[in-house]
């Protein structure tokens, strides 16, 4: 791509003209300038949201209280509902686990380890998130993001998640 | 500088090491532009969550992004889509393409796409999720919540 301007044995150089070259060059540049968005680094919480099922894991012709052996509250259970209320602003206004209330996002967190942790015993294998119609999605993220960070008893993550409207006001 | 042997002088810059450096900042800006955010509503502002980490999926994986602004519309490249008929399209066309990857793919079964939701902070419960189980009902049941884990 150089020019070459000596003459060597009477013979011409070829000269390349880079000008246009050098035009184009710069037009490319001045579009990929012109178009370049950083976009910013969003982060993610992957969730495998079914539709509503039953609480319950009923066998088919399992008859309720037929398993004798049974003596646990929440064996047999496979849903944990989780309620969260909201106020006329969005914000969460009370949380209840079951129909235990739990105040503020660190006491759900430790209910949660003890409900659903490896030591409790239960088979919980999905959340049920009853919300309030009103309330803000940054404010329900907040509670995805506690719940997302369980482990189960199987020691896998919860992941599985569904998400209910309680009827609101406004 | 190349200067002329002939006996009129002329100034000639050489042109090569300009050349050099514009290919060099051509090659930048075309390695890292995306052409694929332009599909993002960059005016969103999602939620801020602590644990939510970056996942690359390498383009391996089908993903359906939808932005959803605080009033609840689909922005779609900056204009407010329908919402149902949208989602029913893009369902149609993730079941065409996974009945061609797997010939076996029954037509209710799940569909192998991910909804990315990109939902602005200040949406109701509500409205998201209208969004929900209007994807739920398509048949899709994988989702990513998308959230800056830094304000």
């Amino acid at each position: 791509m150089r020019r070459r301007r000596k003459k060597k044995g009477g013979h011409e150089s070829v000269e390349l003209n880079l000008a246009a070259m050098l035009d184009m060059a710069f037009q490319l540049l001045t579009f990929f300038i012109l178009t370049f968005k950083p976009a910013p680094i969003e982060g993610q919480i992957n969730l495998k949201l079914p539709p509503p099922q039953p609480v319950t894991n009923v066998n088919s012709g399992q008859q309720a209280g037929s398993d004798q052996q049974n003596n646990s509250a929440v064996k047999g259970l496979n849903s944990l509902v989780i309620s969260i209320f909201s106020n006329p602003g969005g914000k969460i206004a009370t949380m209840a686990i079951g129909e235990g209330t739990v105040l503020g996002l660190t006491a759900l967190e430790n209910r949660l380890k003890a409900v659903l942790g490896p030591d409790s015993g239960a088979s919980f294998d999905q959340v049920i998130i009853q919300v309030g119609s009103r309330l803000k999605y940054d404010e329900l993220m907040k509670v995805v993001d506690v719940c997302t960070r369980q482990t189960l008893a199987n020691g896998e993550k919860l992941s599985k998640l569904s998400f209910v409207e309680l009827p609101e006001d406004g | 500088m190349s200067g002329s042997m002939n006996s009129a002088a002329s100034a000639e810059p050489n042109l090569t090491p300009m050349l050099d450096m514009v290919f060099q900042l051509i090659t930048f800006f075309m390695l890292v532009s995306n052409f694929q955010s332009a599909s993002l509503d960059l005016s969103l502002k999602l939620p801020v969550v602590g644990s939510a980490r970056p996942v690359d999926t390498e383009g391996t994986e089908d993903l359906l992004i939808l932005n959803i602004d605080s009033e609840g519309r689909l922005q779609l490249y900056g204009y407010a889509q329908d919402l149902d008929p949208y989602i029913a399209s893009e369902a149609k066309a993730s079941r065409t393409k996974a009945k061609q990857d797997n010939p076996k793919f029954k037509p209710d079964d799940d569909l192998p796409a991910t909804v990315v939701l990109r939902v602005d902070k200040q949406a109701s419960f509500k409205l998201v999720n209208k969004v929900i189980t209007t994807c739920q009902a398509k048949g899709f049941r994988k989702f990513a919540l998308k959230a800056m884990n830094k304000e």
